[in-house]
């Protein structure tokens, strides 16, 4: 025990290691409040849809009684992607992605990518939230406190005392290690702490496995600078040595991974969709009426009641043209969600061996603010899109007024995203990563 | 200061840093990354233009293959407006990952600009991306701190420092000739990355900028010159090598992680950017308060078509000379652009603000100087996407507009509203001599207009730099 208390005394002498854990835990702060401002900005737009949609169909109702295929024209439906709170530490695509969708009746396609505001330098500096702390920003703090651990003892002379004062070499570093070890645990623990109070986090199992999947993260990046250590090398070289290793990990090979990743699979099939469904909907506004109805019944046969009304404008035959702007881009739809998962593959099977690339997909699968959690989202939209055309097309076709549907029942409707990983699978690439790391570091140690 | 001591400063400090072996082992590295980076730089902008124009030539076909048919029918058919990247993209990717490609334009409606790279692919994309001025931006600094780091500690350290000085050589003649000699071992990174940029622009046989390029080759050298010179100044403030390292990197984390992200986030915090619905309901609220064409008991068209029968002496609209309900959407196509352009600007001003705590940021960073002037040389920044957009708009206003005139010219006053039908319509030809649309890179004086305020940063880090190491040889010591 009294070994213990000195070890730590010995790391929390130095001034520099005192500014670095003030710093971090400062950063940490900062980047919870950020994650607060974010949930806060998105909470804001969902109480102002709340609010809009009761007047927008008050007003709606009020201007087209008489023509509710008019009325359904203009009238748009909110759709929202349930906020969960975990995304105020993991933004993750949310930034990019909106939270709150609006659509018409209309087709579905031209509204299905439709993006929120954002500023581009935004997205580009990225978020500095939690995530960011641990992933980027936390290795850092390791390498500062762990790169001398071995070598200041060398470099002062004090080794040859230990070694024949110490009863294991292996367990001196050890024990100076997991003294370091304990003391960023303590910050993580302290950060994620007041981040469930800021953001009024559950104590759910996803909240814990963030947490544990942090610790083992800090702790791989621990048996990495164990590993660099055991070469005995002068503190300098350390230091070298870890910050390159860092810049690697963390910057170049995600950043080559992604040049990687967008030019093998570009996404023309997006351009291609929009195109498209334009010209699925527009062009029949020249083409012979009956077929365009005729088709539109061989989609949903349950209104083909309704007749073929050819004479003229009529509504029908206007959302059966709206409905061939998605049913006439299907293939090129396909081909898109085809090439957005082959993407979503590519970079998943890359990053399973990238430890921190790895942490940032799980933490925004965890968060429900990924790429895959945003396409399902877009599903359910769509599948949202699609009992909204069930419930309307009859009431229009029939010439129904506005004032006998009852509006209230169309509040916003809420999507619940699914965390899409397996837990206990999540942390196998970085356990694996770390065992790997000390098998191959403890033999080395025994050398000294 | 002797000329001939700084050269013979530079000279040795060229030949120390160039003979060991770690410098070839980084120059290799180094090089391998530019040559990855280039190849996919290139490769990104071919695919993606060719992606871009030939779906720009599909939208404009199926545009020109419409029938005879009503004007308005054609502008809800509208078009679509891609971005074309531009060529110097290659070297910097800027914010063209998080900027949509493609716009919707049709009447009555302004779309957002659709399908960035960003929407399409995992958080992996926020790691950042590997484009040559990354590596020039990001890790050459590094490697110029690897090489510069012990040059004036070490010496010091093992007392060549005081030799030198008793010997004749100054304090500044030591410190400058050590900069220009680091200076000149970054050039030997920075040159072929030129080279590399200068022959693919040729080859891409697009219309070559020298003047963008240029600007962007002397920035920077410029800034190289300030990391130079910072490390020599650090070398020689730290008692030791490995000090000087530390506080190096500590600076580096600083100024090229941390700060850039902080200030954007300041931005961010104080001029937040206002929800699309409250943006889109308040030009809603506005065009209801000025005139909604599509209320049949609006006051503001009701008086419209009072004025507009009585200066005709008419007392029904289908006895007007034109087509009244053209007449009506050109009116309400005016009021909602205007209405719409000027929230939009208010939209901007709000980046622009979030974005000026950075610009200004550039005072105190020459790493963010840097950054800014390179990506609105090479026209994948800010103002750029806004240029596309703006112009995008233009164009759609046009199009909206000139339909709706070719409605009050050709289509019968009879016709009192709709646009089914074969009967009341307007001549294909039209179609095609409405032109195409197409994106005009931002010209070169509002580039340089827009990358001002970074301009004059580096200039200053430039002049602040060679104060330092005027300053630091005063003070420094040679034990």
């Amino acid at each position: 025990m009294i070994t213990f208390k000195l070890f730590l005394q010995q790391c929390i002498r130095s001034k520099e290691v005192w500014m670095s854990l003030l710093l971090i835990t400062l950063l940490g702060v900062v980047s919870i409040i950020i994650g607060h401002k974010h949930l806060e900005r998105q909470q804001n737009a969902i109480a102002e849809v709340h609010a809009y949609q009761k007047q927008h169909f008050d007003r709606q109702v009020a201007l087209h009684n008489e023509d509710l295929g008019l009325l359904l024209y203009y009238a748009n439906f909110a759709y929202i992607n349930t906020l969960n709170p975990l995304a105020g530490l993991s933004i993750g695509q949310a930034d990019v992605n909106p939270t709150v969708k609006r659509i018409t009746i209309k087709t579905f396609e031209a509204q299905k990518y439709d993006t929120d505001l954002v500023n581009p330098m935004n997205l580009q500096s990225g978020n500095l939230d939690v995530s960011f702390v641990i992933i980027y920003l936390l290795p850092l703090l390791v390498i500062v406190l762990t790169f001398n651990v071995l070598s200041e003892e060398t470099e002062t002379g004090t080794w040859r005392l230990v070694i024949i004062q110490a009863t294991s070499k292996l367990g001196f570093v050890v024990s100076k290690l997991l003294i370091r070890l304990m003391l960023l645990y303590t910050i993580l623990i302290f950060l994620f702490f007041i981040a469930k109070l800021v953001l009024n986090l559950p104590f759910n199992t996803n909240f814990i496995w963030m947490l544990g999947l942090s610790m083992l993260y800090v702790l791989f990046w621990f048996t990495l600078t164990f590993f660099i250590i055991t070469f005995n090398k002068s503190s300098g070289f350390n230091a070298l040595l870890l910050l390159s290793v860092w810049l690697v990990l963390i910057i170049l090979l995600p950043a080559g991974i992604n040049a990687y990743v967008s030019s093998k699979y570009p996404v023309p099939e997006a351009l291609s969709t929009a195109i498209a469904q334009r010209d699925g909907y527009h062009t029949k506004w020249d083409t012979d009426k009956l077929a365009t109805i005729e088709k539109f019944y061989q989609h949903y046969p349950q209104f083909k009641k309704y007749g073929y009304p050819t004479d003229g404008f009529n509504w029908l035959w206007y959302y059966a043209m709206q409905q061939m702007g998605d049913d006439d881009s299907r293939n090129e739809r396909d081909a898109l969600n085809e090439k957005i998962k082959l993407r979503e593959l590519a970079s998943r099977k890359i990053t399973t061996v990238l430890p921190n690339m790895y942490l940032q997909l799980v933490f925004n699968q965890l968060a429900g603010t990924s790429m895959s959690q945003q396409m399902e989202y877009l599903e359910a939209t769509d599948a949202f899109h699609e009992k909204l055309r069930l419930f309307f097309y009859p009431k229009i076709f029939e010439k129904q007024k506005a004032d006998t549907i009852d509006w209230n029942q169309f509040t916003p409707e809420y999507h619940e995203a699914t965390p899409n990983v397996s837990l206990v699978q999540s942390m196998i690439p970085i356990v694996i990563a770390s065992i790997g790391m000390i098998l191959i570091s403890i033999p080395m140690v025994r050398r000294l | 200061m002797k000329r001939a001591n700084v050269s013979i400063f530079a000279l040795n400090f060229w030949h120390n840093a160039t003979t060991s072996k770690t410098f070839y082992l980084l120059y290799f590295i180094f090089v391998l990354l530019s040559g990855y980076a280039a190849v996919s730089g290139v490769k990104n902008h071919n695919t993606q233009n060719e992606i871009r124009k030939e779906h720009q030539v599909k939208a404009r076909q199926s545009w020109e293959a419409n029938p005879d048919k009503h004007p308005h029918r054609m502008a809800h058919f509208g078009t679509f407006a891609f971005r074309i990247h531009p060529p110097l993209g290659i070297f910097d990717y800027g914010l063209e990952s998080f900027t949509g490609s493609t716009v919707f334009l049709e009447a009555h409606r302004q779309n957002s600009v659709n399908f960035s790279e960003a929407t399409f692919s995992t958080g992996m994309l926020r790691f950042g991306e590997l484009s040559l001025a990354l590596l020039l931006q990001l890790v050459l600094p590094l490697i110029l701190f690897f090489v510069g780091f012990s040059s004036v500690a070490a010496d010091r350290e093992n007392g060549t420092l005081k030799i030198v000085l008793s010997q004749g050589a100054t304090w500044k003649e030591i410190l400058f000739g050590k900069s220009i000699g680091l200076l000149a071992v970054s050039l030997l990174f920075l040159i072929p990355v030129l080279l590399v940029v200068i022959t693919t622009l040729l080859l891409l046989d697009d219309q070559f900028e020298w003047l963008r390029f240029l600007l962007i080759a002397f920035s920077y050298v410029a800034f190289l010159y300030i990391v130079s010179s910072l490390t020599i100044v650090m070398s020689a403030t730290s008692n030791t090598s490995k000090n000087a390292l530390l506080r190096l990197l500590g600076i580096w984390l600083l100024l090229v992680i941390l700060l850039p992200k902080s200030t954007q986030a300041m931005g961010n915090y104080w001029f937040p950017t206002p929800s699309k619905l409250a943006f889109q309901s308040a030009i809603e609220e506005e065009v209801i308060l000025k005139g909604d064409s599509h209320n049949p008991d609006d006051p503001h068209y009701n008086s419209l078509k009072d004025s507009v029968l009585k200066a005709h002496n008419v007392s029904k609209v289908t006895d007007l000379p034109f087509n009244y309900s053209g007449f009506v959407m050109r009116e309400g196509e005016k009021i909602t652009s205007s209405l719409y352009k000027k929230h939009h600007k208010k939209l901007v001003n709000i980046y622009e603000s979030q974005n000026d705590v950075t610009i200004f940021s550039s005072f105190i960073n020459p790493f963010t100087a840097i950054k800014l002037v390179s990506m609105t040389m090479a026209g994948t920044d800010f103002s750029s996407y806004i240029n596309f957009q703006n112009q995008a708009d233009t164009y759609r206003y046009e199009l909206a507009q000139t339909m709706n005139e070719l409605q009050m010219e050709y289509i019968s006053p009879k016709k009192k509203s709709g646009s089914e039908g074969k009967t009341h319509v307007v001549d294909h030809e039209h179609w095609e001599k409405f032109q195409d649309f197409n994106h005009q890179p931002m010209v070169f004086s509002k580039s340089i207009k827009e990358a001002f305020p970074a301009l004059i940063s580096i200039v200053l880090w430039v002049l602040a730099a060679f104060w330092l190491l005027h300053f630091t040889s005063k003070k420094a010591k040679a034990i």
